[in-house]
C-alpha cells in the first residue's frame, strides 16, 4: 500500500530524513520506533505534504500513486490520514463543522456524494461515544480547552468519521493515562485492524503496542531504519534501550 | 467640486489614515445603473433612499418623518463630512415605545449623495435599525442619535458598495442606563471612513461600538471611533476586527475617554487585525485617556496571519486550502459580527462576510 524508497528530507536546509525505505501492505500494523530527534515526526509530516518539509531524494508510492506529487488535502482524500502529536487548537470553528467539512471535502475529492447534516451528525455521534468523548465536545471549537488526552481521543473520532485506508498516528499514546490508552488502541483496532487498511504508527514506547499489537517494528535512528523485526523488537527496546539495540 | 477642497488633511491626526483621494475619486465617478435594493424580510418601516432621495414607491415609512436634520448638543456642525449632510430622516420615539426594526437601503449610482439622520428614543424606549450600502459613488452620512435614560437601539450597517466611498459620521449621546449596539460591516470594494463619537452622558450607560472591514485589491477602510465616559459605573466595549488582502489597507483607531469623575468606568478595545497576503497593510491605534482613578479598562491590539499551523492541519483533513482560509477567517471576523443581538439580521451579515470571502480567497 505504502512504499517508501530512500527518502531524504530536510527542514530549513537541516537533513533529517536520510535514505529511509520501509514498505507497509495492505492488513498490516507497523511500528516505528527510535530516540528523540531520530526523524519520527518528520517521517509523518513528509507523509502528510506539511509545507516546509522539503524532500529532496527517493520516492513515495501510495497504492502506486506517487504521494509526493499531492498536495495535503488530495493525500487525505486519497486515503491517507495523520494523526497529530500535537492536536491544532482551531478557536471559532466547531468540531462538527470542521469534520462535516474535511468529510465532504474528501468525498466530493473522490467524486462521491456529500453527506448531509442529519447522516454526518448520526456518525460522529455513534465514533464520539467508540471513544468515550462526550457529545458537548463536538459542539465546541475544534481542541480549544481540550486536554492532552482530550485531544487523542479526539483525533480518533477523527479518523474514525473520516475512516481512512492508511493511518500515520503521530506520538498517539503521549499524554494519555491508562484507561485512555486502552480506549484509543481499541478504538486503533475498530476502525483500522481491517484486510484493506493499514497504520504506521509512531512512538517512544511499547505500552500503546501491548494494545495494538504491530506485524512489523522499525528503529529509526539518525534518519534511517536501522533494524527491522517482529513484535519482540519492541519488547527488546523496552529493555534494553535504543543504543543497544540499534547500535 | 469645489467642497471637496476643504476636505481635511493627512497631517491631522485624526485623519492620518483617511482615503482623502478616494473621497474626491469616488465623487468623480460617473453614473452607473442602479443595483437591486433588497430588504431583508423584516417587519417594519423600510426607506429606501437612491442617490440621497428617498424612493417613497418602494419605501414604508412607519414611525420615520423626512425633512432637515437639526442638530442637537453634539456639534456636528463642525464636522468636515459630517456637515455635509442637513436633510434626511428623523425616527424619534416616545417614551416606552418600542418599534419594529427599521431599514434604510442607500443604493448609489455615482457622484455624490448626502444624507442626514437623527434617532431619538425618549426614556425606555427600544428600536433596532439596519442599514444597508450599495451601488457606485460618494455616499456620506452623518447620524445624531439620543437615548433618553434606558433607551436601547440596536444598530447594524453593512457597508457593500461596489465601488467608490462610504463615509458615515455617527455622534451619540447616552442618557442614564441607556444601551447603544452598533455594529458595521465593510464587505463591499468601495473605501470606507466610519468616523464615531459615542458620549455616555448619564451614569450606568452601555455602548458597543465595532465590527469588521474586511478589504482587498487596493481598498482602504477606517474606523475612528471615540468614546467618552463623561459618568459613572458607564460600560464600553469597542471590538474590530480587519482582514485585508492583496494590497488593501485597513485602518482602526478606537479611543477611550473617561472623565475626571466617571469613576468605575469599564472600558474595553479589542482591535484585530489578520493580513491574508504580506503586501496588505493594518493599521491600529488603540487610545486611552484616563482622568479618573478608579476604571477598569482593557485594551488589546495584534496583527497576524492566519495560523499556518491549522491551515496545515485542516488541510491534512482534507480540506483544501481556499476553504480553509476561509473557515478561519471566518472565524476571525465572527466575534464582531456576534454582536448583532437579531439572528436573521446576524445571519444576512454572516452571509455577506462569506461572500466577500468567496471573492477574496
Amino acid at each position: 500500500m505504502l512504499k517508501i524508497e530512500d527518502l531524504h528530507a530536510e527542514i530549513d536546509g537541516k537533513a533529517i530524513l536520510k535514505g529511509l525505505t520501509l514498505e507497509v501492505n495492505a492488513g498490516e500494523v507497523h511500528a516505528i520506533m527510535g530516540p528523540n530527534g531520530a526523524g519520527k515526526s518528520t517521517l509523518g509530516y513528509v507523509l502528510g505534504g506539511r509545507p516546509g518539509y522539503e524532500v529532496t531524494q527517493g520516492s513515495v508510492t501510495f497504492d502506486g500513486q506517487d504521494l509526493l506529487e499531492l498536495e495535503p488535502h488530495e493525500r487525505a482524500a486519497a486515503g491517507v490520514f495523520l494523526g497529530f502529536q500535537y492536536p491544532v487548537e482551531i478557536p471559532g470553528v466547531s468540531n462538527v463543522q470542521f469534520l462535516r467539512e474535511s468529510l465532504n471535502a474528501q468525498r466530493v475529492g473522490r467524486g462521491e456524494k456529500p453527506l448531509s447534516g442529519g447522516e454526518f451528525l448520526k456518525l460522529a455521534r455513534e465514533q464520539a461515544a467508540g471513544l468515550g468523548l462526550d457529545q458537548e465536545m463536538l459542539k465546541r471549537p475544534v481542541n480549544v480547552g481540550f486536554s492532552g488526552g482530550e485531544k487523542k481521543r479526539n483525533e480518533m473520532v477523527q479518523m474514525g468519521i473520516i475512516d481512512p485506508k492508511f493511518a500515520i498516528l503521530d506520538e498517539t499514546d503521549s499524554g494519555l493515562d491508562i484507561d485512555a490508552l486502552r480506549i484509543v488502541g481499541d478504538g486503533i483496532n475498530r476502525i483500522m485492524r481491517k484486510a484493506d487498511k493499514a497504520v504506521l504508527l509512531i512512538t517512544h514506547y511499547q505500552r500503546l503496542l501491548d494494545y495494538v499489537q504491530p506485524d512489523r517494528v522499525h528503529v529509526l535512528a539518525d534518519g534511517r531504519i536501522v533494524r527491522s523485526g517482529g513484535p519482540e523488537l519492541a519488547l527488546a527496546l523496552e529493555r534494553e534501550g535504543y543504543a543497544g539495540v540499534a547500535a | 467640486m469645489t467642497q471637496l477642497l476643504d476636505l481635511p488633511s493627512n497631517r491631522d491626526e485624526a485623519w492620518r489614515w483617511a482615503d482623502l483621494g478616494g473621497i474626491a475619486a469616488a465623487a468623480a465617478l460617473a453614473p452607473v445603473a442602479a443595483p437591486d435594493a433588497e430588504f431583508l424580510d423584516l417587519p417594519g418601516a423600510k426607506l429606501l433612499f437612491v442617490d440621497g432621495v428617498l424612493d417613497e414607491a418602494r419605501s414604508d415609512l412607519g414611525p420615520v418623518t423626512l425633512g432637515p436634520v437639526t442638530l442637537g448638543a453634539v456639534d456636528a456642525g463642525d464636522h468636515p463630512l459630517g456637515r455635509r449632510a442637513s436633510h434626511g430622516w428623523t425616527l424619534r420615539l416616545a417614551a416606552d415605545a418600542a418599534a419594529d426594526p427599521v431599514q434604510v437601503v442607500h443604493v448609489a449610482t455615482g457622484r455624490e449623495n448626502h444624507v442626514a439622520a437623527a434617532i431619538e428614543l425618549a426614556d425606555d424606549a427600544a428600536v433596532q435599525v439596519v442599514e444597508t450600502y450599495v451601488g457606485a459613488g460618494w455616499s456620506n452620512r452623518l447620524a445624531r442619535i439620543t437615548l433618553g435614560k434606558a433607551a436601547r437601539l440596536m444598530r447594524s450597517v453593512r457597508l457593500l458598495q461596489a465601488a467608490g466611498f462610504t463615509s458615515l459620521r455617527e455622534e451619540a449621546t447616552l442618557g442614564e442606563g441607556a444601551s447603544l449596539v452598533t455594529t458595521v460591516l465593510g464587505a463591499g470594494d468601495a473605501g470606507t471612513r466610519i468616523d464615531g463619537a459615542v458620549t455616555l452622558a448619564g451614569e450606568g450607560g452601555y455602548a458597543e461600538f465595532g465590527g469588521a472591514l474586511l478589504t482587498r485589491a487596493e481598498q482602504r477602510q477606517e474606523c475612528a471611533v471615540r468614546v467618552r465616559h463623561a459618568a459613572p459605573n458607564g460600560q464600553s466595549h469597542q471590538l474590530w476586527r480587519a482582514v485585508a488582502a492583496d494590497r488593501s489597507v485597513a485602518s482602526l483607531a478606537a479611543a477611550v475617554e473617561v472623565a475626571r469623575h466617571a469613576q468605575k468606568t469599564d472600558g474595553e478595545q479589542s482591535l484585530r487585525g489578520l493580513l491574508l497576503q504580506r503586501s496588505a497593510t493594518v493599521n491600529l491605534k488603540p487610545e486611552l485617556e484616563i482622568f479618573a482613578d478608579d476604571v477598569k479598562c482593557a485594551h488589546g491590539a495584534t496583527v497576524g496571519e492566519l495560523d499556518a499551523r491549522a491551515l496545515f492541519y485542516m488541510q491534512s483533513r482534507g480540506i483544501p486550502p481556499a476553504r480553509a482560509q476561509a473557515l478561519l477567517t471566518r472565524a476571525f471576523v465572527a466575534d464582531a459580527l456576534d454582536r448583532i443581538g437579531d439572528e436573521r439580521v446576524r445571519e444576512a451579515f454572516v452571509a455577506d462576510a462569506d461572500a466577500w470571502l468567496e471573492r477574496a480567497l
